[in-house]
């Protein structure tokens, strides 16, 4: 029997990912301060929050549309660079999932691959770069190769939540090569990149809704 | 006539660059959108920016012209989000210099595709300008050979061949089928061709610099004479 994440979990991880963001918001500002220009928390609060009121008005039936409302609700609530890379990101997702009301390890997987695959194609990035693909990247890899390995899809996100903490703590001795903070050369060694630690965020409550959410 | 898209970090930056290359133009504005700022404060909004190249889609085409980094994302992010499917370019000219160019070519008639060169092409003025070598020459791809029709007149107008007559002469240029050329003879810069008005400012003419106006087609003679008229009047700027 596959395992599936339902709707619902999805609509959980969301939920969840607000709070959490919510929660950490002074740390991602305080982050963003150091490098960039100190609002990442405040703009990811504002867009998290956007999300969980699109949710709650019930107005997507599947995964798809689910998605692609996400999408289109981070890019014109959060602003700036992180909106339209996170933006982009869901968009992906929901033009590369099925038009059903969940999905399934392998619909997971495909869907996760083709978001980060659209956030390297728009910002232009790299591991190494100093950029939420550091964290997002070595996720969705570790997951492919977990789940190819035969292992479950809870056990596999959790491996994947795991390695987006450690590419997010390997973005701080590096050099920005992307965005504002990349003006400031050498200066913005010695700090975590801010988008890096919001997408870790975005993994772990992934895992965390996988590992309550799914129907076997 | 082609719109224009203004995205920008700063709604003051993209209203004040988008009044300052609106001096230049003297007869029918091309239709400009700004998107800029982000949720009430400094940002780019790719909503917004298709709403604005939406809001354009009885135009012959839009150009896009960006400030910093993220508003090429949002911009490019824009593209595959909006609703309207005329075409449009995302332009890698400098935000302010470009703005100039399309405003002036977009106010010519001139092509999406020749604006968005013009666009991409405008900081050549500026940067033959800061060169410390003498007779530094940009845009010379014509093929050389006896113009229809000559004249050389000395610049009178205080400023010299300045963005606002620099625009006007475009426009005068514009008006005929004859391809004219300008150049510095005093300076040694060009020719350049006088559709372009970052190729004009890269003449870098002063008062009392000498240029030479060529002109090759049916018309070349009433062409080079439209010119001369305006050099000899000193672009309007003499009283």
């Amino acid at each position: 029997m596959p395992e599936t994440l339902t709707i619902d979990a999805i609509q959980q991880w969301l939920n969840r990912f607000a709070s959490e963001i919510t929660t950490q918001a002074d740390w991602l500002t305080e982050l963003d301060s150091a490098i960039g220009d100190a609002d990442h928390g405040t703009n990811m609060v504002r867009g998290t929050a956007a999300v969980v009121a699109k949710l709650d008005d019930g107005s997507t039936s599947t995964v798809q549309e689910l998605l692609k409302a996400v999408g289109m609700t981070l890019v014109s609530t959060v602003g700036g660079a992180s909106g339209s890379l996170y933006g982009t990101f869901f968009l992906e997702m929901g033009r590369n999932s099925p038009s059903s009301v969940q999905l399934d390890a392998s619909e997971l997987e495909n869907a996760l691959r083709a978001g980060v695959n659209g956030v390297i194609a728009r910002g232009h990035a790299a591991v190494g770069d100093k950029t939420m693909i550091d964290a997002l990247e070595p996720a969705v890899t570790v997951l492919s190769r977990s789940l190819a390995d035969g292992r479950q899809l809870h056990g596999s996100i959790a491996a994947a939540a795991a390695a987006a903490t450690t590419g997010r703590d390997s973005t701080e001795p590096l050099v920005a090569r992307k965005g504002r903070a990349s003006y400031l050369g050498d200066r913005s060694a010695g700090h975590i990149d801010p988008g890096a630690a919001s997408a870790t965020i975005l993994v772990a409550a992934l895992a965390a809704s996988v590992g309550e959410g799914i129907a076997r | 006539m082609i719109g224009i898209v203004l995205v920008s970090h700063s709604e003051a930056l993209a209203n004040a660059a988008m009044d300052l290359a609106l001096q230049m133009v003297h007869g029918t504005q091309p239709p400009i959108r700004i998107a800029a700022g982000a949720a009430g404060g400094f940002g780019t909004d790719a909503t917004a920016i298709a709403s604005a190249i939406d809001d354009l889609a009885t135009t012959d085409g839009v150009l896009v012209i960006t400030d910093l980094g993220s508003a090429i994302l949002s911009a490019s992010l824009a593209l595959e989000i909006r609703a309207s499917t005329h075409q449009v370019v995302i332009s890698d000219g400098p935000f302010v210099e470009a703005t100039t160019a399309a405003v002036v070519g977009a106010a010519a008639g001139s092509s999406l595709a020749d604006i968005t060169a013009e666009a991409s092409n405008a900081l050549s003025a500026k940067k033959t300008q800061t060169l410390t070598a003498p007779h530094a020459s940009v845009g010379n791809d014509t093929a050389p050979g006896s113009p229809a029709a000559s004249a050389e007149e000395r610049l009178i107008n205080p400023m010299g061949l300045h963005a606002r007559p620099a625009s006007l002469l475009v426009q005068t240029a514009g008006e005929f089928s004859a391809d004219v050329e300008l150049t510095n003879t005093t300076a040694g810069r060009g020719p350049v061709n006088a559709s372009s008005v970052i190729g004009l400012l890269s003449l870098a003419a002063s008062r009392n610099d000498r240029i030479r106006i060529d002109a090759n087609g049916p018309d070349a003679s009433q062409a080079v004479n439209a010119v001369k008229q305006l050099v000899l009047q000193g672009f309007g700027e003499l009283s």
